[in-house]
């Protein structure tokens, strides 16, 4: 190696980079060389440090500790789950000639779940690691009712899968983890009393005896050289531990995801109930909202044209009575059948939006042509391409169509944009719809949200079928909006 | 009653406030106020203290019965204000809270009325003057409603039409002047459904109107 400060770890690469340029002769391809060497040296160097940096700490972090409460608590909890459920099955079986015995196998798999809740809530606590509870356990009436209940409670037996596993995984923790942090702890520390006397052995057992060999710590080497060997040993321990808590904490996250978290079916049910709970609400909402723009705009509207109806034929009424010449009563007359003419004009475009809101009567024709109308009505220049092979179903059609009316009116109020586009094309089973804007950016769902309850309630639409909406919207833009939805909800 | 009715409209459609103003004007009503919500209300009423109130029952900020709790306050605080409550719908349990204490100076109206003006203004003027004002809905309602079907069923039929009306609150010469009979007619059905329900002879319009909707709702 030429120069100072390069480390060995280098010299492979360095090596073969010699042996590629070997030929070149001269100043030139030495200075090129140390360049490179120096680039190298600059990107390792950090993340060299990075790394040391990171083994350096982990033994003092509060995960690493809390890792480690999680293996020396969860083991004699795991103990004594195990021999619970051990000794219930076996006497259950045991008793199975008789009715107790299904009595007492109900009772191991009830248990078993409590076992497994005090595991969730240890993993929560202590791991962070956030399994949901599954749902509760809910007997049918009777004994016999909770009988079958239990022995078909499928929470239950997958905690009893549990128990079952965390027994060599405690194990493994204690061999490898406590056992990395046990040995650190008195190697270390041999220096201070190993040497003091005769016949002191340290303790040590697991991994490190495994890897060390049994002799290595024995009474009977004595003597500095020995001391600080042991020392050493127990630095590189120390600094070890952490990580071989780690990988058998890990394995046991992976286990309790599967085995104490809802499975997938009771998952899937909670989504679908949300879901539909989702959609029954903004059904309800949509109603309401009708309800009220019918109550405040048409039917007022109406209220006050067949009023000034009935004003303008009592006037009438009486001119006829009184036979003579009343030109102002005529004037007013006039007045009033003009303002109801207006009042039933407006009632009539109010009723048609109100109608085009509810169900626009473009989409029987199709996804397109409607969203070209809804294209060429925006007041922001808008492009459109629809590419679909198959017709999605019309409840999709309008989830879709509501989707970029929605998003076109908030691009033309907030967005500021100069141009906008939608794209609507098909993958397999899916619709996706995108509108896009070149205006300033920035929109969130909670921000469009609060300008537009309208864009909330599409949200929970497109959830109650499945679909997704996502928005990208960095500042300054461009803000572009997917909505992906199932082509047959 | 001396000098013009004096009335205060509480409406929160504005199409609908303006033509109400335009049209009481027109008839010659003093208009001390045109408000959009309860709160106003209030206020106009403590200031201007006119004869009735027109007051629509949904209005901000819940747009469920502001008009109607408004109405029940007002009434509390200001004897001899008169209310006629508006609205798009019919609500049995909204009559049955305002007619709780006393029917007198008291209306309920589809805001549809409106279209025959004369009526509507009538009406109007009942209330005013401490009358009752009960749409005929209302009162189809509490017919319905009603667990009297077994009396219901002796009246005959020009009598249940005279109990109707008298429900609404329409004096005897109203009743005979809409079923084109006599007064004199008019009076022996009323005393005729009055015997038949076995309830106390009242002369005040509106204690019979009490009197009937008791009945039919006991």
């Amino acid at each position: 190696m030429d120069g100072p400060g390069k480390s060995t770890t280098l010299s492979g690469t360095l090596g073969h980079d010699r042996e590629r340029h070997g030929s070149g002769t001269g100043t030139q391809m030495r200075t090129l060389l140390r360049e490179m060497v120096t680039t190298i040296m600059d990107g390792q160097s950090d993340r060299a440090k990075e790394m040391a940096r990171l083994i350096g700490r982990e033994p003092f972090t509060r995960r690493s500790w809390s890792e480690l409460s999680f293996l020396t608590i969860g083991a004699p909890l795991a103990a004594v789950g195990f021999a619970f459920v051990v000794g219930t099955l076996f006497a259950g079986m045991v008793l199975a000639i008789t009715f107790f015995g299904l009595a007492v196998v109900a009772l191991s798999v009830r248990g078993a779940r409590g076992f497994g809740g005090f595991h969730r809530q240890l993993a929560r606590g202590l791991l962070d690691e956030q399994i949901e509870d599954p749902e509760p356990f809910i007997p049918r009436p009777g004994f016999f009712g909770w009988l079958q209940s239990s022995l078909r409670d499928r929470t239950g037996w997958r905690s009893v899968a549990y128990l079952a596993l965390k027994v060599p995984l405690a194990a493994l923790g204690i061999l490898v983890g406590f056992a990395a942090w046990w040995d650190a702890f008195f190697s270390i520390t041999y220096p201070l009393w190993g040497g003091a006397g005769a016949g002191n052995r340290v303790a040590v057992f697991g991994l490190p005896q495994v890897l060390l060999g049994p002799g290595f710590f024995s009474a009977g080497h004595y003597g500095f050289l020995h001391g600080l060997g042991v020392f050493i040993a127990g630095i590189v321990f120390l600094f070890a531990a952490p990580w071989a808590v780690r990988v058998v904490v890990y394995l046991d996250r992976r286990v309790m995801r599967v085995l104490l978290a809802p499975d997938a079916l009771t998952t899937r049910v909670r989504t679908l109930e949300r879901a539909r709970a989702q959609s029954v609400d903004s059904s309800a909402a949509t109603l309401r909202r009708i309800e009220r723009d019918l109550h405040d705009g048409t039917q007022a509207q109406l209220v006050a044209l067949a009023m000034r109806l009935g004003m303008a034929r009592e006037k009438l009424a009486a001119f006829a009575d009184e036979q003579v010449g009343g030109r102002t009563d005529l004037d007013q007359v006039r007045q009033l059948v003009d303002d109801a003419h207006r009042g039933a004009k407006e009632a009539i475009v109010e009723l048609r939006d109100l109608a085009r809101g509810i169900h626009p009567p473009a989409l029987d024709v199709g996804l397109e042509g409607a969203l070209s109308t809804l294209a060429a009505r925006s007041t922001v220049p808008t492009g459109l391409t629809v590419s679909l092979h198959e017709r999605p179903t019309p409840a999709i059609e309008a989830i879709a169509y509501f989707c970029v009316a929605e998003l076109l009116a908030n691009v033309a109020q907030h967005a500021h944009a100069s141009h906008a586009g939608i794209t609507c094309t098909d993958h397999g089973q899916w619709l996706r719809v995108v509108v896009r804007d070149d205006g300033t950016g920035g929109a969130q769902l909670s921000t469009m949200g609060s300008r537009s309850s309208g864009l909330v309630g599409l949200t929970d639409r497109v959830h109650a079928v499945d679909g997704r909406l996502d928005i990208v919207s960095p500042p300054r833009g461009p803000t572009v909006v997917t909505v992906d939805l199932p082509l047959h909800a | 009653m001396t000098g013009p009715l004096r009335v205060v409209i509480a409406e929160d459609s504005a199409v609908l406030r303006d033509g109400l103003v335009q049209l009481l004007v027109d008839r010659g009503f003093v208009i001390t106020g045109a408000v959009s919500d309860p709160e106003a209300l209030r206020r106009s009423v403590e200031r201007d203290r006119p004869d009735v109130a027109i007051v629509d029952i949904r209005m901000p900020p819940t747009f469920t019965d502001e008009g109607l709790q408004a109405a029940i306050d007002l009434r509390r605080q200001h004897a001899g204000l008169g209310i006629l409550l508006f609205s798009q719908y019919i609500e049995t349990r909204y009559a049955a809270e305002l007619l709780a204490e006393d029917a007198s100076g008291i209306g309920y109206l589809l805001k549809d009325r409106v279209a025959d003006v004369s009526d509507f203004v009538e009406a109007l003027v009942r209330v005013a003057s401490g009358g009752t004002a009960l749409d005929p809905e209302v009162i189809t309602q509490l017919l319905g409603a009603s667990r009297r079907t077994q009396s219901l069923a002796v009246l005959s039929a020009r009598e249940k039409e005279v109990l109707s009306l008298m429900a609404e609150g329409r004096s005897n010469a109203a009743i005979a002047t809409a079923l084109v009979i006599s007064d004199g007619a008019v009076e022996k059905h009323v005393a005729n459904i009055f015997t038949k329900f076995d309830l106390p002879v009242s002369q005040s319009d509106h204690r019979r109107v009490l009197a009937v909707l008791r009945f039919l709702d006991s």
